[in-house]
């Protein structure tokens, strides 16, 4: 079976003259449909670093990437978003709900960009319901609890049914019964089907994963 | 603390320069309006000090001097007085430029009533000297030295050249003027002009009263006095001014809103820096005070800059205006002080928008500013609970509801928007009062040119006005096209007890509102030939109103009495006129001759009309409007007044970009979380033009309310409170002015998306 994410070689730097540090120094990561990667490390290793190079937040100096066959690298912004929407949802650490809208509006939020799937809304209706936020879907995000944000985060993430998750320390913000809650989501996203990179400094958040790699001296290590 | 201060703004070198060049930009509009305004507004008063303006100018036919001054000079009140001989319609040329309309005015000994600008005066018994109206030096490029031919008298040199405001400059006045001496006219020549100072001005009256009297038998007595000559050049000025002023504040108040704004936002991204001093011991009063010293040292050059470039851009505008006002400049010593006022009043607004968020935010506690968030207010009242109320459907109902899926992302801007409350009410205020200014140019413009061109602007009602024999009046009644002719009488008089108070009368036998219709204010219309209408303007000036008397003191003619029937908005003559029937003003001058008024139907052909009136023998006279001999002035100043409303709409463009991209700055995770789930630009582009809309659309129709219900008659009345000035905008013009401004919130959208599209996601990630 073909990698859903193929990334070789990648290289990137922050800082200028003396300051400069390469955090990816040739970095490489294939990942395979249905399957949980699980990327440790020490905190600025350049975890986080990798997981926005292969979604396309940010561009590498050096390597290539694709996600589900479409290039990352080289590739136009326009390119670049149209990637996002459709292949790549992401899950972040701090959850990025907008304030003013409600669980379910934020969810819906990812089916109204332009270019969205075309069920998405149906979709984020069904997730809603799946996820069990059914009750609080009119809520707030401050008048959530984390993992209450945290899933519907997740929600959002597979609003467009994207074949990859990329969930950056899902579980940092979290305690440990709305953390599990939240693994058990993702690994079942993959039991959809879905490639899932997870970035975490929690061991017991690898407990979920197929493969494990960790994060050191710029490379990515089995 | 000045150490810190220099060292922090050095550490963020480039958005200090932005924030001085914004400070620099406001500073600027502010310098021009202040140096035009004070100019303007001053310039009456300090030329008239400067040239010793008399109290009352009296015109009269040529008497001897000795007969004369007899009379003047046992007037009660006076403390001097001087004497000229003025010739009209005089042969003037020099340097290749020659007009038949010179004014040649033969001073006496005494004061001279103008003031030497360059060279020197005529000296008493100097002949082969004239002194030349700084206008005419102007516009034929006379200088100290040059010769000058004028009629009776040959070719003189200029001694000098001279101000006088008792009249605008030539050539907006069509006579052109030059000062000779005594000796010219071999010292035979007597006076028809007298110059009074009185010791005090405020009982001119009573001079006036008491010279009409001593003097009766002169005949053709005709006063001006120093109030009725500031009336009559501060007109035009004094629309200008308050246009100025009115520019000049919505120009600090966008300006206090941007740097507000930008103020605001610029705490929010130090909000952590601040946290740290805070948890270091550093208390709100001293954090607010560092900000307030950084701002100082910001402001402080900035706003001198500012305010000195704007002050030298528009010197020489500000001189050229006044010079056609016949008025002079304030000098640098006389426009410093409300220079150094303005700059004074710049800087504490900027100290004061850039350390009130501090301050605000300093109060918080280090751990709550710490942990960063919004400086926004949080909901007032209980916390909203889950479950708190249940909809129809079981749907619980909730406020912050989003909009439907097609206005998702567009609504989503909206809301960004309109987070901040005070913030969006600023910038919707902000951009309300720069539209409400544009409408208002606008409004003012087509005034100034329908008041030029358009009879129908002071209530008249007819096209046409000739010289006609009235017996051929029933023939040019039978001309296809005409509606209705009629005679109108016209004379200049003055008040029988104000004397200084000059009134025009005008006369129709009959019905009046046939031809010239001003709305009325108060009372009712005339209906006998003892009754009389007044305009606002000479209600005001002698204090009538409905059931009063005016005593009208008629050239060559002795005074008739009206009652007055009404009060009526007039706009010709400042005002100064009234309607009334002809039998009293032909009892005392039967030689007066009327002008025969025609009006047309709304379809008819004017060109044709003409035609017809002329082969009856008419001969055509202009049909005036209110300022018909302004009427280049006036084009001027319409050309002016769009100018500063492209002005006033660059100021709205700037206002609406400085809010977007505020709002852009601080709801930058959010936008990065839309960019991280695939937004592209056109996306993005659909929230930003929601949050330009939130505040475009409400200030467009909060700008056209202003015009229309604050702007355009507060200007109204500032200008002219003697009429209703027209100035309330038209359909066309309110339309153009939201159009206008959807554009340029179009435009906006497009300069900051652009912005925003460059920026990393990831940063805007981190900062979220």
């Amino acid at each position: 079976m073909a990698a859903v994410i193929a990334a070789t070689g990648v290289v990137k730097s922050f800082g200028e003259g003396r300051a400069a540090r390469r955090v990816l120094d040739g970095a490489s990561l294939h990942v395979h449909p249905g399957e949980v990667v699980a990327i440790l490390g020490r905190s600025g290793t350049g975890k986080s670093t990798m997981l926005h190079l292969v979604g396309g937040l940010d561009r590498p100096d050096a390597g290539t990437i694709s996600v589900a066959g479409e290039p990352v690298t080289g590739t136009s912004e326009r390119a670049l978003s149209r990637l996002r929407r459709r292949r790549i949802g992401f899950v972040f650490q701090f959850f990025h709900l907008l304030p003013e809208l409600s669980g379910e509006a934020n969810v819906l939020l990812a089916g109204r960009v332009r270019g969205a799937a075309p069920d998405a809304a149906a979709r984020g209706q069904d997730l809603i319901d799946r996820l069990g936020l059914r009750e609080v879907a009119r809520s707030l995000p401050h008048q959530l609890s984390g993992g209450e944000q945290q899933r519907f985060a997740i929600a959002r993430a597979l609003v467009n049914d994207p074949p990859v998750l990329l969930a950056d320390e899902p579980t940092g913000n979290l305690d440990t019964t709305a953390g599990a809650e939240v693994l058990r989501l993702l690994r079942a996203g993959a039991e959809e089907g879905r490639a899932v990179v997870m970035v975490t400094h929690e061991t017991a958040a690898a407990n979920i994963a197929d493969r494990v790699l960790t994060l050191r001296d710029g490379q990515l290590i089995g | 603390m000045i150490r810190d201060a220099l060292a922090a703004l050095r550490a963020r070198r480039g958005r200090t320069v932005l924030a001085a060049l914004g400070v620099l930009a406001a500073s600027l509009v502010v310098g021009t309006s202040v140096t035009v305004g004070y100019s303007l507004a001053t310039g009456f008063e300090r030329s008239a000090e400067r040239a010793q303006l008399p109290d009352v100018i009296a015109r009269f036919p040529e008497q001897r001097l000795r007969r004369i001054d007899a009379r003047v000079s046992a007037l009660p009140n006076l403390e001097t007085r001087s004497y000229r001989f003025e010739a009209l319609n005089e042969d003037v040329s020099g340097n290749g430029h020659y007009t038949g309309k010179g004014a040649v005015t033969t001073v006496f000994e005494g004061r001279r009533g103008y003031t030497v600008v360059d060279g020197r005066d005529v000296r008493d018994g100097e002949s082969g000297a004239v002194v030349v109206e700084r206008g005419v030096a102007r516009e034929w490029d006379l200088h100290v030295g040059d010769e000058l031919s004028v009629e009776e008298h040959g070719t003189l040199r200029v001694s000098g050249i001279a101000v006088s405001p008792d009249n605008v400059a030539f050539p907006l006045a069509s006579t052109a003027r030059v000062y000779v001496s005594r000796a010219e006219h071999g010292g035979r020549v007597r006076p028809n002009v007298a110059l009074l100072w009185l010791n005090d001005p405020d009982k001119a009256d009573v001079t006036l009263a008491q010279a009409r009297a001593v003097t009766f038998g002169l005949g053709k007595l005709q006063f001006i006095t120093r109030t009725g000559v500031e009336i009559l050049l501060s007109q035009a000025a004094g629309i200008v001014i308050s246009l100025l002023v009115a520019f000049s504040l919505v120009a600090l108040v966008a300006a206090g809103t941007m740097l507000a704004a930008s103020a605001h936002a610029e705490v929010q991204r130090r909000l952590t820096g601040l946290g740290v001093q805070r948890a270091l011991g550093f208390g709100p009063g001293r954090i607010a005070a560092q900000q307030a010293v950084e701002a100082t040292l910001l402001a402080v050059p900035a706003a001198a800059l500012g305010i000195t470039l704007g002050a030298l851009l528009v010197a020489r505008p500000a001189a050229e205006l006044l010079a056609a006002l016949n008025e002079l400049g304030p000098g640098p010593t006389g426009i410093a002080v409300p220079l150094v006022l303005s700059t004074a009043g710049v800087v504490a607004l900027v100290v004061a928008a850039a350390t009130w968020p501090a301050w605000r935010a300093a109060r918080r506690p280090p751990i709550e500013i710490l942990r960063g968030g919004d400086l926004a207010r949080k909901p007032r009242g209980r916390a909203r609970r889950r479950g708190e109320s249940s909809g129809p459907l079981g749907h619980k109902s909730h406020p912050n509801e989003p909009a439907g899926r097609g206005s998702g992302l567009f609504a989503l801007g909206v809301r960004f928007a309109t987070a901040a409350r005070g913030r969006w009410f600023a910038a919707v205020a902000t951009i309300a009062v720069c539209a409400g200014v544009v409408t208002l140019m606008l409004a003012l413009a087509s005034l100034l040119e329908r008041l030029r061109e358009d009879p129908g602007t002071v209530g008249k009602r007819y096209q046409l006005a000739v010289q006609l024999d009235p017996s051929l009046i029933p023939d040019a009644e039978r001309l296809p096209g005409v509606r209705d002719v009629g005679e109108r009488y016209s004379i200049d008089a003055a008040d029988s007890f104000r004397l200084g108070e000059p009134i025009r009368l005008v006369a129709y036998p009959g019905d009046h509102t046939r031809f010239e219709n001003p709305p009325l204010a108060e009372g009712r219309r005339i209906q006998r030939p003892n009754e009389v209408e007044v305009g606002v303007g000479m209600a005001d000036a002698l204090g009538l109103k409905p059931g009063s008397t005016l005593a009208a003191q008629i050239p060559d003619g002795g005074e008739i009495r009206f009652k007055v029937a009404g009060i009526v908005r007039a706009l010709e003559n400042d005002g100064r006129i009234a309607w009334i029937q002809p039998d009293k003003l032909l009892a005392t001058r039967p030689d007066l001759n009327p002008q025969v008024v025609v009006r047309l139907d709304s379809n008819s052909n004017a060109a044709a009309v003409t035609e017809g009136l002329v082969e009856l023998g008419a001969e055509l006279q202009p049909v005036g409007a209110a300022q018909t001999d302004n009427a280049a002035f006036l084009a001027v100043l319409a050309a002016v007044l769009r100018g500063v409303g492209l002005a006033v709409g660059l100021v709205c463009l700037y206002a609406l970009v400085q809010a977007l991209t505020v709002t852009a700055r601080e709801r930058r995770g959010a936008v990065a979380l839309l960019r991280a789930t695939g937004a592209d630009a056109p996306t993005v582009g659909l929230v930003l033009a929601g949050a330009a809309v939130a505040v475009a659309v409400p200030a467009a129709i909060a700008g056209v309310v202003l015009e229309l219900a604050i702007f355009g008659p507060a200007v109204s009345r500032l200008a002219a409170s003697f009429a209703s000035l027209p100035l309330g905008a038209s359909v066309g013009q309110i339309a153009l002015v939201i159009g206008g401004l959807l554009l340029l919130a179009a435009l906006a959208t497009l300069l900051v998306a652009r912005r925003v599209m460059r920026e990393p996601i990831i940063a805007g990630l981190r900062e979220e």
